[in-house]
């Protein structure tokens, strides 16, 4: 697959603080690719140098495969950190004007607006805005000019429940174009549900990446409940690893390829019946903390 | 270029600020150079006396060619009001972190810089093309005959006016992207004749001959102060060689410093 992203040794200094140190990194195209990491580890600095505002201390980078330019980046929406415009001007102003700058045609102006929902307001001064309303001018001025990568830095920052799930749906329509997005989050239910990669900073350092569905793989846990004390037979099953007593539940914490209905089967030929037994889904917050947590 | 120009203007043309003060500018400029002679006779009218002999408004300053170095001379003066725009529209730029958001949505530094500096030259122009205007016509009023040769004498005071507006501009603009914020850059921007006034004194006796070659020194050279030849004194009635060349190097200097404090900066 082509690389839509090379990142090699990238480094940023600030003074003696290191805020990315030698990362490598690839992106291939139609990947959505989540960036998490706690505060201050270096997300926002990365995508500053990938959009050439923050010059890198050492490293390189390319975009598609050649040195980057300022006409490559008319092909990459972005928004980092929070919306940037010129409050005295309307939305639409502010839009004409990245147009001008990206060379976007004039209908894609409508056409974006109609998508994050602000067509009423665009003759409206940007400083009279909600934050809500300027995080979706910023989006639908990251979508001037049809770019083939989207660079998102915490796009839900500020919205309401509902807006959020749009962003999210947007996004997967996004996505489902083809095209690349990068997303910094904190919210990794989001990323969860949007990323099929992610990679996870720490102190500048990359400590994991890879896709989103190596999540759900690996041991399985299940929480069984029953009628009486059950955790005798529990163990007594070959393919259990684990079990613990959890909110009123056995969570169960199964061997490699082992599956829940094994678990079942074997408490049925024990001649107990289950009365609560579910799967649980490995989450990407749980992954997250537990990566963070060995980096140590 | 052209391109680069429109996306600066479109950040102006909507701006409240930019339209009160270039219209100050302009107004100021416009009543103060075309009025000089109504005001004199207005004076007079008050009964102020400028001593027996001479009927001040008997002085040929609307004549051809006086009027061109003249007015030039006064007008130069009106510059500080444009340069304020030049730093507010920079520093916005940089309070508002529009600067960042333009080179991610694709300017390179440079474009961003050099746009600034067409609209520096838009605005250069069209000052230099207004002084032009009411010289002209004041020129044509006042004159007693016009007489054509005396009317295309002395018009390279236009490209040194045009030269010392634009040089003190990319001064502007030089200090409010070394600076960013609006408020001191003003100041400083303010202080810098005064910064080297003082500077000038304290080498005079040393090293006068560096004297002309001092950055805001250079600039007020270019057009010479012409009223002393009303008291029958010598003045510098030219425009010299080596003033545009100093205003000119210095204005390259100023440009360049720009773009290399952008080009090296985190944004
Ligand atoms: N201009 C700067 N000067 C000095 N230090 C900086 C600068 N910008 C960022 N840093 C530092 O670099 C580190 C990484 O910051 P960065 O903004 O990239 O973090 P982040 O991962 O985006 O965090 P968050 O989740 O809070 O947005 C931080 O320690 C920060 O203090
Ligand atoms: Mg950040």
């Amino acid at each position: 697959m082509k690389a839509v992203l090379q990142i090699e040794n990238l480094t940023k200094n600030f003074g003696r603080l290191c805020a990315v140190n030698k990362m490598n990194l690839k992106v291939e195209a139609g990947q959505v690719f989540g960036m998490l990491g706690p505060n201050g580890s270096g997300k926002t600095t990365t995508l500053g140098m990938l959009m050439s505002v923050i010059n890198p201390s050492s490293g390189s980078f390319k975009w598609f495969g050649e040195e980057a330019t300022h006409e490559t980046r008319k092909k990459i929406g972005a928004v980092l950190e929070h919306p940037i415009f010129y409050p005295y001007l309307t939305g639409q102003k502010n839009l004409e004007l990245t147009a001008m700058i990206k060379g976007a045609t004039k209908d894609q102006i409508a056409e974006v607006l109609q998508l994050v929902e602000l067509t009423d307001r665009r003759n409206d001064k940007y400083k009279t805005y909600s934050l809500g309303m300027k995080q979706r001018l910023a989006i639908a001025s990251a979508l001037l000019n049809d770019p083939l990568v989207l660079i998102l830095d915490e796009p839900t920052n500020g919205l309401d429940p509902m807006g959020i799930a749009e962003i999210r749906e947007l996004i997967k329509k996004i996505a489902s174009d083809g095209r690349t997005i990068i997303l910094a989050s904190h919210l990794l239910d989001e990323v969860q549900k949007v990323c099929t990669h992610f990679a996870v900073l720490k102190k500048g350092n990359m400590v994991y990446s890879g896709p989103v569905e190596d999540v759900n793989n690996g041991s399985e846990t299940v929480e069984v409940n029953a009628e009486g004390d059950i955790s005798e037979v529990l163990s007594a099953f070959d393919g259990v690893s684990a079990v613990n007593r959890e909110n009123g539940f056995y969570e169960v914490k199964l061997k490699d390829g082992i599956k829940s209905k094994d678990l079942n089967k074997f408490l049925f030929e024990q001649g107990v019946t289950a009365s609560h037994l579910v799967t649980k889904k490995r989450s990407l917050e749980k992954q997250f903390l537990e990566i963070l947590a060995e980096s140590k | 270029m052209l391109h680069l120009l429109q996306i600066d203007l479109k950040k102006l043309t909507s701006y409240r600020t930019f339209w009160v003060v270039c219209g100050l500018y302009f107004f100021t400029l416009g009543t103060t150079t075309a009025s000089g002679m109504e005001f004199l006779k207005w004076l007079v009218s008050m009964g102020a006396s400028f001593g027996a002999e001479i009927n001040i408004t008997r002085i040929p300053f609307y004549h051809f060619p006086d009027v061109w170095q003249n007015i030039t001379f006064v007008s130069g003066f009106f510059k500080a009001i444009l340069s304020f725009m030049v730093v507010i529209s920079i520093t916005n730029e940089f309070s508002y972190r529009t600067v960042r958001q333009n080179v991610i949505d694709g300017l390179s530094r440079s474009q961003f810089l050099i746009s600034k500096v067409l609209t520096n030259v838009l605005l250069s122009a069209m000052s230099t093309i207004m002084v032009f205007v009411i010289a002209l016509i004041t020129g044509m009023i006042y004159s007693p005959s016009i007489i054509m040769g005396d009317v295309l004498t002395d018009l390279e005071f236009f490209l040194a006016y045009f030269l010392e507006v634009f040089a003190f501009l990319s001064f502007a603009l030089l200090l409010g992207i070394l600076i960013q914020r609006s408020g001191l850059t003003i100041v400083i921007l303010v202080l810098s004749r005064l910064i080297e006034a003082i500077i000038m004194a304290n080498i005079d006796d040393y090293v006068p001959w560096m004297i002309p070659y001092l950055p805001m020194e250079s600039i007020s050279n270019l057009v010479p102060m012409p009223f002393p030849r009303y008291v029958f004194q010598e003045i510098q009635d030219y425009v010299s060689i080596s003033s545009v060349l100093i205003a000119g190097a210095w204005t390259f200097v100023f440009n360049y410093l720009a773009y290399l404090k952008l080009k090296k900066s985190d944004i």
